[in-house]
Parts: C-alpha cells; structure tokens; sequence
C-alpha cells in the first residue's frame, strides 16, 4: 500500500519569479534559504509521488465552468502559461492511477470531484517547484482548489477533504512514497483597493493555529477573519487540507516573512507523517 | 456584479500573441466582443480603474492592467483611489489586533 510521508506548504507570490531580478539582495537570499529547507525537507521524505493543491489562475477555468476542486488525473500535464515562467521543464509528469485512485475515492465517500486529464500548472502550482531546486520531481497529481472566485470550499469541507486525502492515499494498492504540498497565502491582497496591504498579525495569529493543530480554533480564525485579510489570503484553504491530510497534528514552521517587495505574508511549513 | 464579456474579453487576452496584438491596436481586438457594454468599452479604452474593478474579478482586473501595459505602481495608486487610507488602515488595524 501507499505510504504518506510528509506534507509541505509555501506561498506562491508571481513576483518571486516575474520580478526576482528586482527584488532586494535580502529578499532573494530570504526566499531562496526558506525554499532550499523545504526542498531539502521533501526531498528527504524520498515521495515518489505529489498531491499538490493548489488555485487555478484562471487558467484551466473560467466562469463558464468553474470547479470547486479539480483533479488531475492524466499521465502528464501542461506547464505554466505564463511568459516568466518560460524555463519551467515540460511537460510535468503526472500519476495517473493515484490521480484516478483519489477521485475514485471521493466519489465513493460523496465527494463531487471534477477532474482533468490534462491541467496547465499556472505559477501557483510550479513556482514552488522550481524555487525548491528537487534533484528530481516527484511525478505530480494536482488538485484545483477554488481559492479565487465565490462560492469557495469552506474550511470545514477542506478539512473533510485532507481526510479524504489520506484515506485515498492509505487505500492506494501500488507500494509508493506519497507526499502532499499545499501552496498559496498567507494574506495579500490583490487587484483590490487594499492591494499591497499584509495582515501581519492574522498571519501569526494563523500560523500558531496550525502549529498548535486543532482544528476548531482554526476553524473559527478562518471562519471570522480570512477573508477580511484580503483576498489571496483564501487560499490558505490548501494548507488546511494538507494540514487535515497530515493529521491536524500541527506543523513545522521553518519561515514567515512580511514582504511587501511581492506583496504577499510569505510561509513555508512542514508537517511529518507521524 | 460581474460582467461576463467583460470577464471573458480579460480571460482570451492570455492567449498566445493577444497581449501585442492588443497593445497595437486596441479597438481592433475590443471590436471582437460585440457584447461589451459601450460604458465598458470607454472605461477601457481610459484605462479606468475604478469603473471596471467592480465588474470583473480582481485576478482579471490585475490581469488586464498588466496586459495593457500599466505599471504596477500606476495600478495600485488607481486602486488605493478608489478607498483612500484604505490599504493603511488595514495595516494599522492589524497593528492592534487582538
């Protein structure tokens, strides 16, 4: 059977790649230090395969059809679209079986999935695939969260699906490695009139709710407090389904940084597997 | 309320190529979506910030000022216009949270 092995976090921000030559000295050696520890962390955890949850930039979807979640289940998978991220490797291999095997699994518990045999993976998903320099890359199942447009998963149902996760992960036949990596937040804001704008203190405020785990004081943060922490800050809903994969034991922090060179809290996190 | 033509003229300007094509000629790629509201196109066509931010989504908004060339420093002094003091305030609050 399939072996959980770790879970992973680290925000996203575009202008970690869009912008890294104007960024200041100590903010590239801030973000490059943060994204080698967690690299180092994953790679040492050996997974053979990566769940990576992650929103879609409005790149596979539109309002036309706009999934809640979206699975990918191909054999391989579209790079980032974007022009700065030009140099990514394509295509991204992708883990079908477990991919199929984890959609299988939610429909069987009465989850809805959509699903995608074929996703681009926008500069959310790969940013922090890149920034971590892995000796090698996992192959990849990614799932499309619904972090940007309304009506959005709601934290209790992401909770259901990290547990989702791990049951399908636990339940996968093939003997392989399987880690989890949330991206994405902490607050920023963007495109809004308090673009820019950084809750400092609902990002600490959040980060000792994950280390100390339990769900319902997260639960109740998030609830009263997320989304008036601007907008981006909706996408620590993939951290809370990492965190709920992972146990709700709580997490490692190894960094966060108020940076508004990129406009965005910055955090990278870890969560072992027992 | 979002503007689905809106929206969606914002969403096709990521295809390969219509970020130049539109730089060039603006009215020329607009005249594709007969169904943009005439206001929508002259708020376009002004590069008015205020007039389109509450009709599409604020990932498109920020999109389509990139697209058309504005600095991000030009986009956030046309946002924070629109609720002045409101991004400081936000910092200043979160200073005394809790």
């Amino acid at each position: 059977m399939a072996e959980f092995v770790g879970a992973f976090a680290a925000s996203h921000a575009p202008l970690i790649a869009r912008d890294w030559d104007k960024l200041s000295a100590t903010s590239r050696e801030i973000i490059t230090s943060d994204f080698r520890e967690l690299g180092r962390r994953l790679a040492a955890a050996k997974p053979d395969a990566m769940v990576i949850l992650s929103p879609d930039h409005w790149t596979n979807f539109f309002l036309d059809n706009l999934p809640s979640i979206c699975i990918g289940v191909g054999e391989e998978h579209e790079g980032p679209p974007e022009p700065f991220m030009k140099n990514f490797p394509r295509p991204i291999p992708g883990h079908a079986a477990l991919g199929q095997h984890i959609a299988a699994t939610a429909m069987k518990d009465d989850f809805e999935p959509s699903i995608s045999h074929r996703m681009a993976l926008d500069h959310g998903f790969c940013i922090p695939l890149q920034k971590m320099e892995l000796p090698k890359l996992p192959r990849i199942v990614p799932i499309a969260v619904n972090d940007l447009e309304p009506p959005m998963p709601s934290i209790k149902r992401c909770f259901a699906w990290g547990k989702l996760l791990a049951k399908a992960i636990a339940s996968y036949p093939e003997n392989i490695r399987v880690a989890i990596f949330a991206t994405g937040g902490l607050s920023h804001s963007i495109g809004e009139p308090t673009m820019g704008a950084i809750d400092e203190a609902f990002d600490r405020d959040c980060i000792k709710a994950f280390q100390n785990g339990a769900e319902g004081p997260l639960t109740a943060l998030l609830d009263e407090r997320m989304e008036a922490a601007g907008n981006g800050t909706h996408e620590v809903r993939n951290w809370v389904i990492a965190h709920a994969a992972a146990g709700s034991r709580g997490f490692d922090l190894i960094d966060y940084r108020n940076m508004p060179e990129v406009y965005v809290g910055c955090g990278w996190a870890s969560w072992s597997a027992a | 309320m979002t503007d689905y033509w809106l929206s969606k003229f914002i969403y096709d300007l990521q295809q390969p190529g219509a970020v130049p094509e539109y730089r060039a000629d603006r009215q020329k790629v607009i005249a594709r979506y007969p169904a943009l509201a005439p206001e929508v196109v002259q708020a376009l066509m002004n590069d008015d910030v205020a007039f389109l931010a509450p009709r599409v989504n604020a990932y498109l908004l920020r999109y389509y000022f990139g697209f058309a060339g504005m600095s991000d420093e030009k986009f956030l002094a046309a946002l924070h216009a629109m609720q002045p003091g409101a991004a400081q305030e936000k910092k200043a609050g979160e200073a005394n949270h809790g």
